[in-house]
């Protein structure tokens, strides 16, 4: 059995990079206090995961994770499913929409820490706020895509608003709104390394900051490469889930 | 109906500043930690008085442009050469995947320890976060417009660098704009959390300063200027994608 070119060349490509870099290091190329070999940072993951301190901090930042996302997700689609099929409320909810989404969210992450205390709820508030707009602005946009007619056969055949949500707008718009999900999959990592980088004191984020402070860079790239994959695990699932959608639509 | 929209809008905004004023100025929410629009405007006109506004928004914006354009330059060049070459992009796909995929602000504490506390570690920042979005779309969009319209250039006798000008660059701009837009937003957050976590001067300092003085007023006017920055940088670029190609207004109807 031969692998397809772009898998081969791919694999060829990561494993060349991952040699080179630890050629450099046996050299005496790299400081390894400025920049640690692939080998190091394998055995400080060994280290980390053993100790415990690894499997914790992963704990805590999938959970923030999973419920800053799954937050936003209620919340996006029911506030989208709302604007789009009502025009006063998107009129006047499009300006915060819009400042939501364009604002430097980090800025006011000290004001969020007044309000919701240091640690877990502050983190999760911060993926929440990130991730909910693009969640929002996408679910709109497939909302309003709906043919109207399709909502008007319902209607005349005496579906109710739920009918209508369940039966037409959901279905018709699913596309679009897991386009929204899967960039707000990418936003609330983002939130979560924010939030645990300023505002906590347990989690990936949070253990990179401590790590760094005492110049550990093989302990540091540990959370980094594993916030990496989490980022690309997951933007790559929804892009599984899209294309079956799409296929499906097809 | 665009004037509806227009009217009900602003409303909403007028309404929410409005209660925003009298909760906060009542006291009503204790104003230290929402504070209210006055203040807000009071607060903003003392810190540009006194230069605290505008030697920082300096130093923040000489980070932001000094690794803004090389990241645009580079990154367009780049994606032109992995949407020309495809073995090339097979073999870094998954790297650039990744990289573009991570979260970058997860690279701050490590490009801190190779590059120091101050602007250089920023520049740095600012580059990587908007490399990767124009190099990924410039590569996309290059991969889209490349085999028809090259083919048809190169049927009337055109050369590479003639190929690269007159049919990729204009076929591929719509998606360079697009990885530049991205680009601003990925760059300002980055730049702003770079300086949060370790700075000497800039925006994001005085948030850190700020923020562990808990003081609401100064943290508004920061969150406004930072927004306004980005804002005006994604209309000055619609603006200059309209100039460079006004031929795509049409198509975007």
């Amino acid at each position: 059995m031969r692998l397809p070119e772009p898998l081969l060349l791919g694999i060829t490509g990561l494993v060349l990079f991952v040699l080179l870099w630890q050629v450099a290091a046996d050299h005496g190329l790299l400081n390894p206090t400025i920049l640690a070999s692939p080998s190091l940072i394998a055995s400080a993951f060994v280290t980390q995961w053993s100790s415990g301190q690894l499997p914790a901090d992963l704990k805590v930042s999938l959970t923030e994770y999973a419920l800053g996302f799954g937050l936003s997700v209620v919340v996006g689609i029911a506030v989208g499913i709302a604007m789009g099929l009502n025009r006063t409320i998107e009129y006047s909810l499009d300006p915060f929409m819009w400042f939501l989404y364009s604002a430097p969210l980090i800025a006011i992450y000290p004001l969020i820490v007044v309000w919701m205390g240091f640690g877990f709820a502050t983190v999760v508030t911060v993926a929440f706020l990130l991730t909910v707009v693009s969640i929002t602005v996408n679910t709109v946009a497939g909302v309003q895509s709906v043919d109207p007619v399709l909502i008007r056969v319902v209607r005349a055949f005496g579906g109710t608003t739920r009918d209508v949500i369940l039966k037409v707008v959901l279905p018709a718009s699913t596309p679009l709104i897991l386009a929204g999900l899967r960039i707000g999959l990418g936003r609330a990592l983002i939130g979560v390394v924010l939030g645990e980088m300023f505002g906590a004191n347990a989690g990936l984020g949070f253990r990179m900051t401590v790590y760094a402070a005492h110049l550990r860079t093989a302990d540091v790239f540990v959370p980094l490469v594993v916030f990496i994959v989490i980022g690309v695990a997951s933007t790559q699932l929804v892009g599984l889930i899209e294309r079956h959608f799409q296929a499906w639509k097809a | 109906m665009a004037s509806r929209r227009l009217v009900v809008g602003s409303l909403s905004v007028v309404v929410f500043l409005a209660l925003w004023q009298i909760v906060g100025s009542t006291n009503l929410i204790r104003s230290d930690l929402i504070s209210y629009p006055s203040e807000v405007v009071a607060t903003m006109a003392k810190m540009a008085s006194t230069g605290e506004l505008g030697s920082n928004a300096w130093v923040s914006l000489n980070e932001f442009f000094v690794g803004f354009v090389p990241a645009v330059i580079f990154g367009i060049v780049a994606g032109i050469a992995l949407a020309l070459v495809r073995r090339l992009r097979l073999l870094l796909d998954p790297l650039l995947i990744a990289i573009y995929q991570a979260p970058i602000i997860a690279f701050i504490p490590i490009l801190v320890v190779w590059f120091g506390v101050g602007t250089t570690s920023k520049i740095v920042m600012v580059f990587i976060s908007a490399f990767f979005p124009v190099m990924i779309n410039t590569m996309t969009g290059v991969a889209q417009v490349a085999e028809p319209w090259t083919r048809a250039v190169r049927s009337f006798g055109a050369n590479t660098l003639q190929v690269v000008s007159k049919a990729i660059l204009p076929g591929s701009l719509p998606a360079i704009m697009a990885g530049m837009r991205l680009g601003v937003g990925r760059a300002v957050v980055v730049l702003i959390a770079g300086e949060m976590y370790v700075s000497v001067m800039g925006i994001g300092r005085l948030v850190q300063v700020y923020s562990s003085a808990a003081r609401a007023s100064e943290i508004v006017v920061l969150v406004v200027v930072i927004s306004t920055f980005g804002f005006a940088c994604v209309s000055f670029l619609r603006w200059l994608e309209n100039r460079i190609g006004p031929w795509r207004q049409e198509l975007e109807q």
